[in-house]
């Protein structure tokens, strides 16, 4: 098998070869071979050996810890269909319900996202790199089930071309292409992206039907004399169903159990910063924990939500593992990643409950300390340069 | 006595450790003198074909300072100097008589040492060429005979793989060793000694002599590393370093007035058919250290000089003046069909994406680069090894936007030039070649 395709390649090399007829696709043929043989190139200088790790296993380690969450998002969305639609839920069923749903979803981010890749490597004569592999899955993971399939490839060309392209490519975005494709759908295509009914796919024939508010909705429309945790509770949004996601939102997002596996993975295998994890999650609890001291009878009934009932709402757990760890866009200093995180955490809660009007507080949290990320570098290499013994 | 920690660094655990034990190298048919491998040097040659040399003959003296000499490690006749590009001198090849002759210099005993003025210590130095083995930081040159520095470091380390082990250099030599600790006492008034730990009873007899002891992995003994951790203000940037095995050297020159010769050198590697230490002489050829005629196998490399820091010979060169290893190991240009997908049972790796992190054997390393070249990505592995706190991945950026003064604040004279973060880029940058030529474009401007 892999000497047919060597073959194969050996054969089709020279027309993308120098002189060759296709040249100008051959960032395409040199991705198509690289994915099935890692290229056989010896060290020319010091150090004499390499580690085994590359960029690719690298970034396909982030698709392996997106898998639980995947799985169970495609399994979620078909749940909640068959759910209002009033059919029966059982598992099988209701797989391959969510693959109807998802999977054009992650075909139209794939092909749309890889054509632009595959015009700006053929334009600058780079080679495609593997960041386009996580960024093709997280976006259409963070999307509502229901999302017209144009809308989700205008969000991805947006998120590559100007979330990433524009800047250079990848190692020189500023911002996480998969989250700025997001947030211009979010504000591009608002009726498709908030409220109640799209977060979950109903069928034409059951018009009538009635999908569920999302917790973080809930949350918002909660009065101030009502205490929040009663609430989401009589909802049907107890803490352990929030935690294992059965319910209507994002594909990606609601199991914030599948998102602590997928963090895990990261943390122990060293492809994520687990500074950046406990940072936001720390961030979330400090605050939530500040705002519920802070609560008075008239504020509103966000600030007295259970710290840890933040940590599982909404997209933060989603958001902090995945998105918040790109290196990319991380910054690089172990302090720095100490602050941005927790950062995160915060910001995520004071939209949340200050600004009930973009319920996705970790969105626009993350997009925002991606713009500080540099700063806190600047500032923490500075202050880490300070303590050397200057040698000049 | 001062303890380093290095928490950074890296554990490799590769395979084709050499041996303790030494085997005696049959006495070669030729030696080399390998100018094209010292660092910085210009030389210039004082010999010709034909000529007849002895043993501590000038062959060629450094055009920067001519008072810096390499002399025959043979005695016979010039066969052949071989050129490279643009002229550089890449070979002087001796063709060694059955009996050699030597050149007499002054011994020195004990009570004379003593007694001797430090300008004419260094002077006998220079002539007797083995004033080069003493090496100076931040650019790791050669020392300026003129030049006082504030400390030197005594490295009796062999963490890079692979060096010869000190135990097996110091094996009855560990009077010689004090002496030559004497001598280098009358240059630079700190000698430091720094060792790893270890139950060596050879070394535990200097212990009186060590003031270093470094707990950590490749490159704790670096004399470059324990610098940066014991020093306390800038003026020690400017301290030499001597390897532990060139200490003997300068000793038994004294001892002896002879030009030092005889070298114990390791063949290691997992292609090298023994691993173990062989006692030679300098400049010996490449392929009679291997014992090449016993190997079938092609696609085989030769590293000189460690896997981090050393050179690829080529199968027909000779060892250089500093190195002391020879390596073999795989070429590594192979394919490998899904590499990225792999369990990776026996990949050597520092992350733990491989399954190898469960696998506490030896593992084989060839020098293939296991992926391609891409953009940083700002992962941060880097930072995680450099043994002298350098965040490699803005240093980079620095370095590449020539933002001079920006690269030394961030340490650049400080890189230990380990190769480290070279070695565990999953992106596969250069980044370690590209600190050297900064420091070696630096360099140049300030002389």
């Amino acid at each position: 098998m892999m000497k047919i395709i060597k073959s194969v390649c050996d054969a089709q090399r020279h027309h993308f070869s120098h002189g060759g007829k296709l040249e100008r696709f051959k960032p395409l043929f040199d991705a198509t071979e690289s994915f099935f043989f890692i290229p056989g190139i010896a060290t020319v200088s010091d150090a004499h050996v390499r580690d085994s790790l590359d960029l690719k296993r690298f970034m396909s380690f982030v698709i392996l810890a997106l898998m639980p969450s995947f799985f169970f998002g495609i399994y979620n969305a078909g749940y909640q269909a068959l759910i209002v639609s009033g059919s029966d839920s059982v598992f099988f069923p209701a797989f391959i319900k969510g693959l109807q749903i998802v999977l054009p979803l992650v075909i139209v981010s794939y092909t749309v996202g890889f054509f632009w890749e595959l015009l700006f490597a053929v334009i600058r004569k780079k080679e495609i790199s593997e960041g386009f592999l996580v960024t093709g899955l997280l976006f259409p993971m963070t999307l509502p089930p229901t999302i017209p399939l144009w809308q989700a490839a205008v969000g991805i060309s947006f998120g590559v071309v100007i979330g990433k392209e524009i800047f250079g490519g990848t190692g020189r975005n500023i911002l996480n292409p998969a989250l700025t494709g997001r947030i211009f759908l979010f504000f591009a295509y608002p009726v498709r992206m908030s409220g109640n009914s799209v977060w979950t796919v109903i069928d034409e024939k059951t018009p009538d039907a009635i999908s569920g508010a999302t917790p973080l909705a809930i949350a918002a429309i909660t009065q101030p004399d009502q205490a929040i945790d009663t609430v989401l509770s009589q909802a049907g949004y107890s803490f352990t169903k929030l935690f294992m996601g059965v319910y209507p939102g994002s594909i990606g997002e609601t199991s914030a159990l599948a998102c602590l596996i997928g963090a895990l993975l990261l943390i122990i295998t060293g492809i994520a910063s687990y500074r950046i994890i406990a940072g936001g999650v720390l961030g979330v609890l400090s605050i939530g924990w500040l705002l519920n001291i802070l609560a008075a009878d008239s504020s509103m009934a966000w600030q007295s939500l259970n710290p840890c009932s933040h940590l599982v709402m909404g997209g933060f757990a989603f958001g902090i593992a995945f998105m918040a760890t790109d290196p990319v866009t991380a910054p690089g200093t172990d302090a720095s990643k100490w602050i941005y995180g927790f950062a995160i955490g915060a910001l995520t809660v004071l939209i949340r409950v200050f600004n009930p009007a973009y319920p996705e507080g970790v969105m626009l949290a993350i997009i925002f300390m991606n713009l500080f990320a540099p700063l806190l570098d600047y500032f923490t290499i500075k202050q880490r340069l300070r303590k050397r013994i200057a040698n000049v | 006595m001062i303890t380093v920690r290095l928490k950074k660094g890296c554990k490799l655990n590769i395979a084709g450790k050499p041996a303790l034990e030494t085997e005696v190298l049959a006495k070669p048919s030729h030696v080399a003198l390998v100018p094209e491998r010292i660092p910085f040097i210009k030389p210039r040659l004082k010999v010709r074909v034909g000529d007849r040399v002895k043993i501590g003959s000038p062959v060629f003296e450094d055009k920067r300072n001519p008072e810096i000499k390499f002399l025959s490690p043979g005695g016979g006749e010039i066969d052949v100097i071989n050129f490279g590009p643009r002229r550089v001198i890449r070979e002087i090849v001796i063709r060694v008589d059955k009996k050699e002759e030597s050149v007499r210099f002054k011994p020195l005993t004990d009570q004379e040492l003593e007694t001797t003025q430090r300008d004419d210590l260094v002077r006998a130095m220079t002539d007797g060429g083995i004033w080069p083995f003493i090496k100076s930081f931040p650019f790791r040159d050669i020392t300026d005979p003129q030049g006082r520095a504030p400390g030197i470091f005594i490295n009796l380390g062999d963490s890079e793989p692979f060096q010869p082990r000190p135990e097996v250099y110091l094996q009855g030599a560990a009077e010689l060793f004090e002496f030559g600790v004497r001598i280098l006492r009358k240059l630079v008034e700190k000698v430091y000694v720094a060792r790893r730990p270890g139950d060596s009873s050879i070394i535990n007899s200097l212990n009186h002599l060590i003031t270093h002891t470094c707990h950590g992995d490749y490159p704790v003994d670096d004399p470059g590393v324990m610098l940066y951790h014991s020093k306390k203000s800038s003026e020690e940037n400017g301290s030499w370093y001597i390897d532990g095995q060139d200490v003997l050297h300068l000793a038994r020159f004294f001892k002896t007035g002879l030009y030092p010769i005889e070298r114990i050198m390791v063949l290691a590697g997992s292609q090298a058919h023994e691993s173990k230490h062989f006692q030679t002489r300098a400049g010996v050829p490449l392929t009679e250290l291997a014992q090449w005629h016993k190997y079938k196998t092609s696609g085989v490399r030769f590293v000189a000089g460690g896997l981090f820091r050393g050179y690829t010979g080529a199968k027909n060169s000779y060892m250089g003046f500093y190195e002391n290893s020879l390596t073999l190991i795989t070429q590594g240009d192979n394919e490998e069909a899904f590499g990225f997908i792999r369990p990776g049972y026996g990949k050597p790796s520092s992350s733990k994406t491989f399954l190898s992190c469960f696998n506490t054997s030896e593992l084989a390393l060839n020098c293939g680069l296991h992926g391609e070249l891409r953009a940083c990505i700002n992962c941060g592995y880097c930072a995680q090894v450099c043994p002298v706190d350098i965040l490699p991945q803005f240093t980079y950026k620095s370095v590449i936007a020539d933002e001079i003064e920006e690269s030394l604040a961030h340490g650049l004279l400080d890189c230990a030039e380990c190769g480290l973060c070279t070695y565990v880029c999953p992106s596969k940058i250069e980044l370690c070649a590209r600190f050297k030529q900064a420091k070696a474009a630096y360099y140049k401007e300030l002389v």
